[in-house]
C-alpha cells in the first residue's frame, strides 16, 4: 500500500489504479497517516511553504457545512442503483467542492510541484549550433508519425539566428 | 498539482464512460492520420508560422513497398533541402556545401505506433472539434488539449477522406497559437520516384555523419523525471563535423524533449546559460560537470528547463 501511495504521489499510476487507492485511503486509516508523512516529507525536502497547522480542520469544517444537494431523503427509499448514483454523485460534490476550494487560492500553488516556478531563465540567442540540434532532435518526434516530415521545417535559416523574446 | 492530480485522477475515475464516449472517435481519428502518413503518395505546398516568422516549403512523399521517400524543400530564405528515407535522413544545405546525414535503423526510431495512440489520453483529453475547409479538402478537426502546463495543446486537422493531416496548429497555456504548419496547396498521387530525388548534384559537398548508435551514458541521468515523459532513447552521436555528444530523448507520445551532453573541450566557444526559443521549440543550455548540456524540446519552456535543470552527473 505504501508503495502505491508514493506512486500516487508521484502521479506515476493511472487513472484506475490512482481511483483504487484513493479509494483505500478512504477506509484505511493507516494509508491516510502515511500519506499525510508522506506529503510532510515531500514538502519538508522541497521547502514549499507549508500550510497553517489547522488548515485540515477548518477544511473540514467548511466542507461539513456545505450543503448537500445530491441526497435529499425521499431518495433513499428508493432502488440501490439510485443509492449508488447518489454516493457516486456526492463523491463528485466533494471533489468538486475541494477543486473549487483548492483552485482559485494563489497562496495555495507553492505546494504544488508544476507551480513550483523554475527561476526565471536568461532569454540567449539560439546557440549558433542550433540546426545540429534540431535535426538531431527532430527524427524522434512523434509527431513525424502523424505529420510526416513536416516538422523538419523547424530548421534556422542562417538569417533567423538572432535572439528572440 | 499533486492535490489536483488526485482530484482529476478521482473525477476522471467517477466518469470514465463519458470521457472515453467523447475520445473513442478522435483516436480514431488520430489512427487514420497516421495511417494515411504511411500510405500516400502526395505533393504540396506547405507553410510554417511561427510569431512574425513564416516559411513556405514544399513537401513531396513517394510511398512505395520498397520504401518510402520524402522530401522538403525550404523555398524561402536560405535553401535547404531534408531528404528522408527509410533509414537515413540528409539535410543539404548548398550555403555552405554540407550534407548532414542521420543514419537510423527502423529498430530504433521511437515513432507514434497506433498502439501508443491511446496511453496519449493519459496526458491530453482528445475531443473531435469543427470540420474545415482547407486547401480545397474538407477537413475534421481533433483537439489535444493538455492535462497540465507542462505540455502543449494541439488542433489537428485531417482531411474528411484519407485522413492526411493538412494543418497542425500548437497551442500554448492560453490558448495562444504558438506556431502553425498548413498545406496551402496539396496534390495527392502522381508522384514518381524521381520527384524526391536531392535536385542539386551535391558528391563534391562535405559530409557530416552523425554516426548515432545507441548508447548508454554512464553516469548521466535526471534527478527528477517530468511527469508523463519516459525516456525513449540514449544514443551517442556527433553533431556537426567532429563534436561527440550523447543524446537522451524524453517524450510524452506527442512531445519529445532531447538532452545533448558534450564535453566542454570539444567547443570552442563557452556554454552560455539561459533559454532561447523558436515557435514552439524551447532550447536550453546550461553547464554541468564540465559538459555542455543543451536541451531541446517542442515543450513549454517551463518543461525544457525543469529537465534541463534536473540533468546531473553521477560518478559511475
Amino acid at each position: 500500500m505504501k508503495e502505491r501511495l508514493s506512486e500516487l504521489m508521484d502521479g506515476e499510476l493511472d487513472d484506475r489504479s490512482a481511483a483504487e487507492v484513493i479509494k483505500a485511503l478512504g477506509s484505511n486509516r493507516e494509508a491516510v497517516r502515511a500519506w499525510r508523512t508522506y506529503q510532510l516529507i515531500s514538502d519538508a525536502m522541497r521547502e514549499s511553504r507549508l500550510l497553517s497547522a489547522d488548515f485540515t480542520a477548518r477544511f473540514s469544517e467548511r466542507l461539513a457545512h456545505e450543503p448537500t444537494v445530491f441526497a435529499p431523503r425521499a431518495m433513499q427509499t428508493e432502488s440501490r442503483r439510485w443509492l449508488a448514483m447518489s454516493a457516486a454523485a456526492s463523491v463528485a460534490a466533494v471533489a468538486l467542492v475541494a477543486w473549487v476550494a483548492f483552485a482559485p487560492q494563489p497562496e495555495l500553488k507553492s505546494a504544488a510541484p508544476v507551480a513550483q516556478a523554475e527561476p526565471k531563465p536568461n532569454l540567449v540567442p539560439l546557440p549558433s549550433a542550433a540546426n545540429d540540434y534540431l535535426l538531431a532532435h527532430q527524427g524522434f518526434s512523434p509527431r513525424l508519425s502523424l505529420q510526416g516530415m513536416a516538422p523538419y521545417v523547424r530548421t534556422v535559416s542562417e538569417q533567423a539566428v538572432e535572439p528572440r523574446k | 498539482m499533486r492535490l489536483k492530480q488526485l482530484l482529476v485522477a478521482g473525477l476522471c475515475a467517477l466518469g470514465p464512460a463519458v470521457v472515453h464516449a467523447q475520445s473513442a472517435d478522435a483516436l480514431g481519428w488520430l489512427r487514420k492520420m497516421h495511417n494515411a502518413t504511411h500510405k500516400l503518395s502526395y505533393t504540396g505546398t506547405f507553410v510554417y508560422q511561427n510569431g512574425v516568422r513564416s516559411e513556405t516549403s514544399r513537401i513531396t512523399r513517394f510511398a512505395d513497398a520498397s520504401g518510402d521517400v520524402e522530401k522538403l524543400e525550404v523555398m524561402d530564405g536560405m535553401p535547404r533541402e531534408i531528404v528522408r528515407t527509410k533509414d537515413t535522413v540528409s539535410c543539404y544545405l548548398p550555403g555552405s556545401r554540407v550534407v548532414k546525414v542521420d543514419r537510423r535503423t527502423e529498430r530504433d526510431f521511437p515513432a507514434l505506433l497506433p498502439e501508443r495512440i491511446t496511453g496519449l489520453a493519459r496526458h491530453y483529453d482528445i475531443s473531435l472539434g469543427e470540420t474545415h475547409r482547407i486547401a480545397g479538402y474538407d477537413c475534421q478537426a481533433v483537439v489535444l488539449t493538455p492535462r497540465d502546463n507542462l505540455r502543449y495543446g494541439y488542433r489537428l486537422y485531417a482531411d474528411v477522406t484519407t485522413g492526411m493531416l493538412l494543418k497542425a496548429v500548437t497551442l500554448d497555456a492560453k490558448g495562444e497559437q504558438v506556431e502553425q504548419m498548413t498545406f496551402t496547396q496539396l496534390t495527392m498521387g502522381g508522384v514518381t520516384r524521381d520527384m524526391v530525388q536531392p535536385r542539386r548534384g551535391a558528391r563534391s559537398w562535405r559530409v557530416e555523419d552523425a554516426a548515432a548508435a545507441p548508447a548508454q551514458l554512464a553516469g548521466w541521468g535526471l534527478s527528477k523525471e517530468l511527469p508523463g515523459f519516459e525516456k525513449i532513447i540514449e544514443l551517442k552521436r556527433r553533431l556537426g563535423e567532429t563534436r561527440s555528444a550523447g543524446q537522451v530523448v524524453y517524450s510524452d507520445g506527442m512531445a519529445a524533449v532531447s538532452v545533448f551532453i558534450e564535453p566542454l573541450e570539444a567547443r570552442s566557444e563557452p556554454a552560455r546559460t539561459g533559454l532561447s526559443s523558436m515557435g514552439a521549440i524551447h532550447i536550453y543550455t546550461r553547464e554541468v560537470a564540465n559538459h555542455r548540456v543543451t536541451v531541446v524540446g517542442e515543450a513549454p519552456a517551463v518543461s525544457v528547463q525543469r529537465i534541463a535543470n534536473a540533468v546531473e552527473y553521477r560518478k559511475p
